[in-house]
């Protein structure tokens, strides 16, 4: 930051003396990145308050002996709340979960919910949105219906789907009996493969619509031109779809695929809602894992090392993603 | 004609004007606020009866109900951030863990516990007291335990008598059940995932097969005891015979669990005994009430587990006396009365430890809506608690053995090898 000697002319003919004086803050310049950092400043602080250290407090945590309980030992002062250091573990934490097998029977169980979650998320999500991109009767209210299972709180997805899938209660054994299609109830939970595979299913259920909304929106964008050049060039639906579509929502298929991940990564609360785990621990992903680990276990340093294997799993997705979808994009192309 | 002197006038004057103005004088208040929370369960019963301690005792209790899956976590969490909360709801897991860490104190000291103490049952007290048996933690919010119901409609339309008596008659009867097509599961045994679920009625399962769980030095012996072993391979035998509803071990609480009960199609359903209230007393929500489903006592030995919940006082509480107050209403006698434990019994059917509310005549009409309370209080004496539960391991080692015994039953692991299996986690968790 500089204080410059105001700049300002002094008309001709008119006496410096005459002129109001100004008030000496009105001098003070800045230049233009001081001043930008300036104002962003507030917002700055905010994220790193709420984001930054929480993120790092937690990582410190992931290496330490962590009592909730334990009120004594060296902490850190902050607006009057007293977080605790704890003692400090080395990489303890990671070294017994790594150790852990049903950690990677977990991860094993996660890598597989993902991928499963992505691929049907981005696929149907794409598809609903190609569908809801054509021109036909009742298109803004399916764009509006479309919404509301996005919408809805995930504990009411779960109620909903135990509404329909329930052995004793659910809809869909209702149905299928009183059609004469099966002699007794299915189990959509007996077994822990299927029970996963529901889950992959209600979840894609709940999260597609906004990847549909993502892929619509870049669709949208798409010049009509290069659609009417295409079919002038003889490109059927699937060439203009593979030639002029996909390449056009390229960056937005790369979000859809980096919150798919994330959120795939992260999901617990239908896991909560419809299996708890079970049966055995045929449903337990490593968030789910890492939940019990943490809040029914109180054991917060391995707890949230596990939740950090996550994180670096999510980053290193994220970078694979880039590297295979947009380093190569141009968007001038 | 009786005259009225002028200083009763205006006394009585003064006291119309108070009552118009707002009610009847209260009694002195209490100086400062007093915090109370416990998990959701019947919060506007808990309103009600904070409102009537407030009102009658003076006291300045604000009351605060969190759901019953984060509560223990989120008490620790708000003590940990330095919060006081001075009185609060504590389950039996996690007592001893607060208590060793300072967040509550013993409450010996305090005034009225010994006569309080001397009514309890002496099960009650020991499950209340600190693992070395010294210090009483808390006042009771409720005690219960694993009890056998069974659909008398169901069983009289298969011709059979009366419920069973022994685990070879229950089967039979369930296998008969099935093989008539009167019930497709007709067992409903508790294994859902939940802390109130699996774990609990394993042990009720070992305890009526006249198995010990834990060693007097709470070690787990179930690979020693062939009472357990009979008890999984029974459990393994009937989930294999399609007995069960197979999806009773992914619901995720002992409500979820009883509300199946009450569609009528299942003959018999052990869990703890308060749900019986609302299959045999809820004619709006359970096919089976008014009293169609019945207690039977557990079979073979007949004992089962049996637990305390507690009301447990903040050692960092400002306002102690206050707190011990307030705790006494909940949990003991404040008023003469045991206005709380009684509300608890009339509107949920949770029980109490202490014997001598069970003569009330309100109590016993009461719970002649729904359950036979003769045998519901021979079924107390043959209650058996454990105090393994004191021990730091206990809560990681409950959790963590569900998936175990889940295999068992399943049978996707051999009963032999899941019972070392649980022991092998119990050791290393110890």
């Amino acid at each position: 930051m500089a204080i410059e000697p105001s700049r300002t002319t002094v008309p001709e003919g008119i006496p410096g003396s005459l002129l109001p004086s100004r008030p000496r803050f009105a001098a003070v310049r800045f230049g233009e990145a001081p001043f930008a950092w300036l104002l962003v400043l507030p917002a700055v602080l905010g994220v790193g308050l709420v984001a930054f250290f929480p993120l790092l407090y937690s990582l410190w945590l992931s290496f330490t002996d962590v009592n909730l309980l334990r009120m004594t030992g060296p902490a850190i002062e902050l607006f009057g709340l007293r977080l605790p250091l704890y003692r400090f573990v080395g990489v303890q934490n990671y070294a017994r979960v790594f150790a852990d097998p049903l950690y990677w029977e977990s991860l094993g169980r996660t890598v597989y919910f993902v991928g499963a979650f992505v691929v049907e998320a981005t696929l149907v999500g794409l598809g609903m949105a190609l569908v809801l991109h054509e021109r036909f009767p009742g298109r803004p209210i399916m764009r509006s219906l479309l919404l509301v299972p996005w919408s809805l709180s995930r504990i009411v997805v779960g109620l909903l789907w135990i509404g329909l899938l329930d052995f004793e209660f659910g809809a869909l054994n209702g149905v299928l009996w009183n059609a004469g299609l099966i002699e007794q109830h299915i189990s959509f939970f007996k077994h822990g493969w299927g029970a996963l595979n529901v889950l992959v299913s209600v979840y894609m259920w709940n999260q597609a619509p906004f990847a549909t909304l993502l892929f619509l929106a870049a669709m949208q964008s798409i010049a009509e031109d290069l659609y009417s050049a295409a079919e002038v060039d003889g490109a059927g639906y699937w060439q203009r779809f593979w030639y002029v579509t996909l390449p056009a929502v390229r960056p937005i298929l790369f979000l859809v695929l980096v919150l798919c991940t994330v959120n795939g990564f992260l999901m617990l609360d239908l896991i909560y809602i419809l299996t708890m785990g079970g049966p055995g621990h045929e449903t337990t992903t490593v968030s789910w894992l890492g939940y019990q680990t943490s809040f029914t276990f109180f054991k917060f340093g391995p707890g949230t090392a596990i939740l950090y294997t996550l994180t670096f799993l999510c980053l290193l997705l994220t970078f694979i993603y880039h590297r295979l979808i947009l380093a190569r994009f141009d968007p001038e192309a | 004609m009786t005259t009225m002197s002028r200083r009763t006038f205006v006394g009585s004057a003064g006291m119309a004007a108070a009552a118009l103005a707002g009610g009847w004088p209260d009694p002195a208040r209490a100086d400062k606020p007093l915090s109370f929370s416990g998990w959701v369960f019947k919060p506007d019963t808990v309103k009600d009866y904070v409102t009537f301690y407030n009102q009658k005792h003076g006291g300045q209790v604000t009351y605060e109900a969190i759901p019953w899956a984060q509560y223990h976590p989120t008490m620790e969490t708000r003590a940990f951030a330095g919060e006081t909360v001075d009185v609060m709801y504590c389950n039996h897991n996690n007592r001893e863990r607060w208590y060793e860490n300072g967040l509550i104190r013993s409450v010996d000291d305090l005034p009225g516990t010994d006569e309080l103490k001397k009514k309890m049952t002496p099960a009650n007290l020991d499950s209340l007291k600190s693992k070395d048996g010294t210090k009483l933690l808390g006042l009771p919010y409720f005690t219960s335990l694993f009890i056998l119901i069974y659909n008398e409609p169901m069983l009289q339309q298969a011709g059979i008598k009366a419920p069973a008596r022994t685990w070879d008659e229950l089967v039979e009867h369930c296998t008969k059940l099935k093989r008539d097509k009167v019930s497709d599961t007709p067992y409903l045994p508790n294994w859902n995932s939940s802390p109130s679920g699996t774990m609990p009625q394993v042990m009720t399962d070992c305890f009526s097969e006249g198995a010990s769980v834990f060693d007097a030095r709470n070690q787990l012996i179930v690979d020693q005891e062939p009472g357990a072993a009979r008890a999984m391979e029974r459990a393994a035998r009937v989930f294999k015979a399609e007995l069960v509803n197979p999806e009773v071990l992914t619901k995720t609480s002992s409500t979820d669990t009883h509300r199946l009960f009450w569609t009528g199609r299942y003959a018999y359903h052990t869990n703890h005994s308060y749900y019986l209230k609302t299959i045999a007393g809820e004619p709006e929500n359970s096919k089976l009430a008014p009293k169609k489903a019945k207690m039977a006592m557990y079979p073979g030995t007949g004992q089962t587990y049996m637990w305390t919940d507690s009301y447990v006082v903040n050692a960092k509480s400002k306002v102690m006396e206050d707190a011990w107050k307030f705790t006494r209403f909940l949990g003991g006698n404040l008023n003469g009365d045991w206005y709380v434990q009684r509300q608890w019994c009339l509107i949920s059917g949770l029980d109490n430890p202490y014997p001598e509310m069970y003569n009330h005549p309100e109590i016993i009409q009461s719970y002649d809506r729904w359950i036979d309370l003769k045998l519901l209080r021979e079924q107390y004496k043959k209650g058996k608690v454990i105090a393994a539960y004191k021990e730091p391991w206990y809560g990681e080692y409950d959790t963590k053995a569900v998936p175990i015994v889940h295999n068992m039953i399943r049978g996707t692991v051999s009963v032999p090898k899941g019972l070392k299996d649980m022991v092998a986690l119990q050791k290393s968790l110890a």
